[in-house]
């Protein structure tokens, strides 16, 4: 069940990624689409019955599987670094174009690319 | 328009055969779980933490946790040096309402008992240093909001906690290469295990986490700090 709530999560999050034009509500989905990575791999760590793999004295219950548990602590911390420093450069084009939208992003740069050229070399 | 309906249905396409494809393996090659998985079926007292999770990650794989700080590291040192290009925002010396600074100075003491705790019973219960450390970086946030991030900044100088970040990391780094002074591999734990369950247990785990938590928590108020100065009052 949570496997699928994952993909479903993925996919909302890859279509954001594609559809949406704000830089910001980009960084949103690719966060989402890491959230979905993650709640995955937890979920194949997962038993019928389990519990978490915590051992405590007299727990009859069996553990779920502890290491993607483990493993997902990197995906959590590589996730924070991507988006805090996708986060500082959105800031910087926005301080040079004063908009989060791509696509006029897109077309400032190609409108500066073109009056370079135009420039006469000195 | 039109374009951009096709190419919402082509994005659309791609993501459900990738998800279809996903679930189709998953649904039938998938290796049944094993009846004790491989971490389990070793005795507790390897590492003699209860929590199986920080085992794992504090003891058989530390070295993937070290990197993981290290990603950490990296990326404040970049967000500190991009945000140096941009200009900063003279920060106004402001100051919330009552009421926000009466909620806070409710909710911050909180914030740290809480990070407190899960820094001491890491090896114990869920918790350990990465999210103690965050929990604690809120906790300042708090803080910040209420004095105003002009006071926070000056009274906890990011400057100055710079050099005790990299301070921690190299006592880190210090601590994990010690054993190869006395002949071991780097890595290996030297203090005693202890009985399972205890504060006092689990070897060196509860230091990894004071370390981390530490780390954690100075990075981030680092990362709140530089943010706050280039976009105004927080």
């Amino acid at each position: 069940m949570a496997a699928v709530i994952a993909w479903i999560l993925f996919g909302m999050g890859v279509l954001g990624l594609v559809l949406r034009r704000d830089l910001v509500i980009k960084l949103l989905a690719l966060g989402l689409v890491n959230s979905s990575a993650i709640l995955f791999l937890v979920s194949l760590g997962d038993r019928p019955g389990a519990v978490s793999p915590i051992e405590v004295p007299g727990l009859q219950a069996p553990l779920a599987d502890p290491l993607p548990q483990a493993l997902v602590l990197s995906a959590i911390v590589v996730n924070f670094a991507i988006l805090a420093l996708a986060l500082v450069f959105v800031m910087i084009l926005v301080e040079r174009y004063h908009t989060t939208d791509s696509i006029r992003i897109e077309q400032e740069v190609e409108k500066e690319k073109d009056e370079e050229e135009e420039m006469p070399c000195r | 328009m039109r374009q951009s309906r096709r190419l919402t249905l082509i994005a659309a396409l791609i993501v459900v055969g990738f998800i279809g494809t996903i679930a189709w393996t998953y649904f039938s090659d998938r290796p049944q779980p094993l009846e004790t998985p491989l971490y389990l079926a070793r005795p507790v007292e390897e590492t003699g933490a209860i929590n199986r999770v920080t085992g794992i990650y504090l003891n058989y794989r530390l070295l993937d946790t070290l990197l993981e700080v290290l990603v950490f590291s990296v990326a404040i040192l970049g967000i500190q040096h991009y945000l140096a290009r941009s200009k900063a925002v003279r920060l106004p010396r402001l100051m919330e309402s009552e009421v926000v600074r009466t909620a806070v100075s409710l909710l911050s003491p909180l914030a740290f008992l809480l990070s407190l705790f899960f820094v001491l019973f890491g090896h114990l219960s869920p918790g350990g240093g990465f999210a103690s450390g965050v929990i604690a970086a809120s906790g300042l946030l708090y803080v910040g909001i209420a004095l105003g991030m002009k006071e926070a900044e000056q009274r906890l100088s990011p400057k100055r906690l710079g050099r005790v970040e990299k301070g921690v990391l190299l006592l880190l780094i210090a601590y994990v290469l010690f054993p190869v002074l006395l002949g071991r591999t780097p890595l290996t734990d030297l203090l005693p295990r202890g009985t399972p369950g205890h504060l006092l247990s689990g070897g060196s785990i509860l230091i990894y986490n004071l370390l981390i938590a530490s780390k954690v928590l100075i990075g981030a108020w680092i990362a709140i700090v530089s943010f706050a100065q280039h976009r105004g009052e927080l």
